[in-house]
């Protein structure tokens, strides 16, 4: 159980140290804005006020101009549960069907391996991403907090993204199992990025009206930046279910793929 | 027992049958040419004796595997070689790195056999490959693991002459070794080269399965002659000549007949240009296995 994933993990090290570049400079240019929100923060809080109460939600409204709930609302709840999301139900859904739809496949399993060790390494090779992506971003977060003379509580910093590390799971299997439903990778991964954006949609649009139960469906109700960086409660139930989930649906994907024409 | 032994093996996909109810053999140590026009049916047999593709009724052993049981043919495949009629790789990685990880996989013990008689550059990436050295990096991940039985889909496509030829020798002396070769092909002139025994498939159907004595004799050539006089009518009424008709001052037809009979009458006249070459492949199926229904 080695030689695929070992394979398939060292091809995706690039283009994630390119995203963890790119995801940490844009962090430092948030922080960099915040001495300037905080400076303002009578009239931003005031200005909250009148937005509809889903928006308060998602922008951590009691807190949004401390550093810890701005981060939150600008950073995590944007860039890790929506881009990193994305990125990586993008990836995931290129998994099986990329290989496919063009062919490649072939070549693979017309070696002496079993369709599941394809399919299981292919899905923990998205572990490289989401490793790096939890080790590299906090110490860009924390290095641009300290930079600014602000303070922040290293180790909720870290809860923060121990606990992303479920839902990120759950975004890699919704991709898989995009992948193994088309045989086209477009669909796969654009349909993928629809989905994903969409439950994010209804999850935000919900909270704290009356259809706030349609918003159980997206995996965005099981894991918020803002209760674990600003209350520091992370939510340990929807850390299990979004893990359950996960695993249920990279089992789903796998005897799906295990008895697809290919 | 035979090698690969096809059992009524049947193939739907949807409304349309791509293969339906097969049965031969390949028997050990042989070259066995599946011969059929494109969309016949070749690929989809050969993806589904390597458990690519589930068959929607009948079975095959392949090494002494059922393609049903993706245990056992999982194991059996560390003995196949198999070259995909569409060949289709990581892009962005060298012909190198694809090596080093069929190796991992699978072996190398004749790595070395093959870099000798084929050489892509294995240092650039396989982006920048021609078609010709795709080609080639798909037949050395074939046979690198010394594979007891080799499956190839089209394999000379894209290869010049000369490493057609390398590759035709090369499959010869493998069989004189014992290596069960499959070779799939749309073209007559290139199964007659290196089969044994040729198996014929069309819509879907083996419409034929002969030895390659009996594919020479039915196969026949194309014939067309230019003559300075006028060739007389049933001039060339011989045995084996069908299918003759007269276009501007040329004879055409199709000859399956003595050569040195046909000679023999051409002396008669002044040749001015002398054609004889393979008959297109349709051709062949229309003359010698029955109806042309399209």
């Amino acid at each position: 159980m080695s030689d695929i994933l070992k394979y398939e993990a060292r091809r995706r090290i690039r283009g994630t140290m390119a995203l963890v570049v790119l995801l940490g400079l844009f962090a430092l240019l948030v922080i960099y804005i915040y001495p300037s929100v905080e400076a303002a923060a009578g009239s931003i809080e005031e200005w909250l006020q009148t937005l509809p109460s889903s928006f308060q939600e998602s922008f951590a409204i009691d807190a949004y101009t401390t550093i810890e709930g701005f981060l939150a609302s600008e950073v995590y709840q944007f860039v890790w549960l929506l881009l990193v999301g994305l990125y990586l139900v993008y990836m995931a859904g290129g998994i099986v069907a990329a290989d496919v739809e063009t062919g490649r496949i072939d070549l693979l399993l017309a070696t002496p391996v079993s369709r599941t060790r394809v399919i299981v390494e292919k899905y923990l090779s998205l572990l490289v991403p989401i490793a790096i992506l939890n080790l590299v971003m906090p110490l860009f977060v924390f290095g641009g907090v300290i930079a600014i003379g602000e303070s922040l509580a290293f180790t909720d910093l870290l809860l923060l993204h121990v606990f992303s590390i479920p839902y990120l799971l759950l975004t890699a299997s919704l991709g898989l199992v995009l992948s193994v439903v088309f045989n086209r990778a477009d669909i796969a991964q654009r349909g993928g990025l629809a989905l994903l954006f969409m439950l994010f949609v209804i999850d935000s649009v919900t909270t704290g009206t009356d259809f706030e139960w349609l918003g159980a469906i997206s995996p965005t109700r099981y894991f918020s930046p803002i209760d674990v960086l600003v209350d520091a409660e992370p939510d340990i139930a929807g850390a299990v279910i979004l893990l359950a989930a996960a695993f249920a649906l990279l089992i789903a994907s796998t005897e799906r793929f295990k008895r697809a024409d290919l | 027992m035979a090698t690969i032994d096809v059992q009524g093996l049947t193939k739907d996909f949807g409304e349309t049958r791509a293969i339906d109810n097969l049965e031969f053999q390949v028997r050990e140590g042989e070259i066995f040419g599946y011969l059929g026009p494109n969309g016949a049916g070749k690929t989809t047999t050969l993806r589904t004796l390597l458990g690519f593709l589930n068959p929607t009724a009948g079975t095959a052993t392949v090494l002494g595997a059922d393609i049903r049981d993706e245990a056992a043919l999982r194991e059996a495949k560390a003995d196949i070689g198999y070259l995909p009629g569409e060949l289709s790789f990581d892009e962005g990685i060298t012909g190198q790195t694809f090596l080093d990880y069929q190796a991992e996989l699978k072996g190398d013990d004749r790595l070395e056999d093959m870099l000798d008689l084929f050489h892509p550059p294995l240092d650039r990436k396989i982006r920048e490959y021609s078609s010709g050295n795709r080609q080639m990096l798909g037949i050395i991940q074939t046979f690198m693991h010394d594979p007891d039985l080799v499956i190839m889909d089209e394999p000379t496509g894209g290869l010049d002459p000369l490493m057609q030829e390398r590759l035709n020798t090369f499959l010869r002396e493998e069989r004189a070794a014992g290596l069960t070769i499959v070779f799939s092909s749309h073209i007559l002139a290139e199964v007659r080269r290196v089969c044994d025994r040729v198996g014929i498939i069309r819509h879907g159907e083996l419409v034929a399965l002969e030895t390659l004595e009996t594919l020479l004799e039915k196969g026949g050539k194309r014939v067309r002659i230019a003559t300075e006089e006028p060739i007389k009518d049933g001039a060339f009424d011989l045995e084996g000549v069908i299918d003759e008709e007269r276009v501007g001052e040329e004879l055409h037809f199709t000859f399956a007949g003595n050569y040195n009979d046909l000679l023999d009458r051409l002396a008669e006249y002044t040749i001015i240009d002398l054609e004889v070459e393979e008959p297109p492949l349709e051709e062949v199926f229309m003359h010698f296995y029955g109806e042309n229904d399209e």
